[in-house]
């Protein structure tokens, strides 16, 4: 399977899907289709899980700026993995800034909601 | 008796159980929505706190830099005045007079105030200009008069160098507040509207000033006398719309005269 990588924009954050089980997403989020642009990476994460996944996936995210469709998003995106998390290992790291109270309560809700994947808050 | 089992429950059951996980589903989903939206709300909160704080900072800090401006340049055009034979509120009064002329003249609001602010830097250029020369008892010779003349040109130097569009005016208007109408002034003996405006403006008021007040080596002129100077100088060293322009706002000019008077010392 093939690597997918985005480049980082104004409005979006740069996107590494490795196959080999390291996934990160790392910048801002405020696009104004924000569902049209992650649909790639969505797809591409569908294809990882029903393919030959990693034995351990490991999925970094520092996402310091997002909007609230981007937050939506990231409920689904979670949504995925947890389908997946029975059949493979997943580790979740929300990276967020110490200063940044929203990204550290973005982390704490998508913890409390997907209380079978494994989500740790990693302050920088 | 055995009761037939009824299809219909089966499916209805079956239904039932799928009603209630899209319900649960829906549930979820509505309760996510509602924290997102909750969580956006705060934010958005927070986010437009800090932008009105920003803000009100760039405008303190915009006044200041307005401030130190218009005192830098009324602090270097009253350098220029302490060169030569000015004195008092001289340049204040040049500034004033300068906004009412450009604002009749049909300058917009902006370029009015800012020509107000650029016009009391039209003798900076007499810093460059010698002692012995500069404060010279009677009259010059004409060598003199030449170096003496010279501050036009020294001052659009000085101030041209800087992309600051206020300074840019200002240079403009060091240069050519000598020119005259008719194209016998200097440094460069231009005509007409070839003179730029903020030139024609900065020349009349800064004689009208000159002419109305006490110096050293002369008195006052009085109004007549100066009126009567402007009628025939109307087309011939001043810009004639701006003559009229002068005398249909003459309560104007005079208002402002007598709210900036000098204080004897």
């Amino acid at each position: 399977m093939e690597n997918l990588t985005f480049e980082a924009t104004k409005y979006t954050p740069e996107i590494n899907l490795d196959a080999k089980g390291v996934l990160s997403l790392v910048g801002k989020s405020y696009p104004e289709n924000t569902f049209e642009f992650y649909a790639p990476m969505m797809k591409w994460l569908e294809e990882y899980f029903e393919g030959n996944a990693a034995g351990t996936t490991t999925i970094n995210m520092e996402i310091t700026y997002f909007n609230s469709s981007s937050s939506k998003l990231f409920f689904d995106f979670f949504d995925l993995l947890e389908e997946n998390c029975e059949n493979h290992t997943i580790v979740v790291n929300w990276i967020y800034d110490a200063e940044n109270e929203s990204a550290e309560e973005a982390g704490e809700d998508f913890i409390e909601d997907f209380e079978s994947l494994k989500i740790k808050l990693v302050e920088k | 008796m055995t009761v037939h089992e009824n299809k219909l429950v089966q499916e209805i059951e079956t239904l039932q159980e799928e009603f209630s996980k899209t319900t649960e589903k829906l549930i979820k989903d509505v309760k996510r929505q509602d924290k997102i939206m909750a969580r956006s709300d705060k934010r958005q909160q927070q986010e437009y706190d800090e932008l009105q704080r920003k803000f009100a900072e760039v405008e303190a800090l915009q006044r200041e830099i307005e401030d130190t401006q218009k005192e830098v340049v009324f602090t270097m055009g009253a350098i220029g005045e302490s060169r030569s034979k000015e004195t008092g509120n001289h340049v204040k009064r040049v500034a004033e007079y300068s906004k009412i002329l450009a604002l009749h003249y049909g300058l917009d609001t902006k370029e009015s105030e800012m020509l107000k602010q650029a016009s009391p830097m039209h003798d900076i250029g007499k810093v460059a200009i010698p002692d012995a020369v500069l404060n010279k008892p009677g009259r010059f010779d004409e060598h003199e008069r030449k170096i003496m003349d010279t501050h036009a040109g020294l001052g659009y130097e000085m101030l041209n160098v800087s992309d600051r569009p206020l300074l840019k005016m200002a240079a403009i208007v060091a240069y050519e507040h000598h020119e005259k109408w008719n194209g016998t002034g200097y440094p460069n003996q231009t005509k007409g509207e070839e003179i730029h405006i903020y030139g024609r403006i900065t020349a009349l008021a800064d004689v009208f000033d000159a002419l109305g007040s006490d110096r050293v080596y002369k008195k006052a002129w009085s109004d007549e006398k100066i009126f009567k100077m402007f009628k025939e100088e109307r087309g011939e060293h001043f810009d004639p719309k701006l003559i009229d322009i002068f005398f249909d706002n003459i309560d104007e000019f005079l208002t402002v005269r007598d709210s900036l008077m000098d204080t004897t010392e």
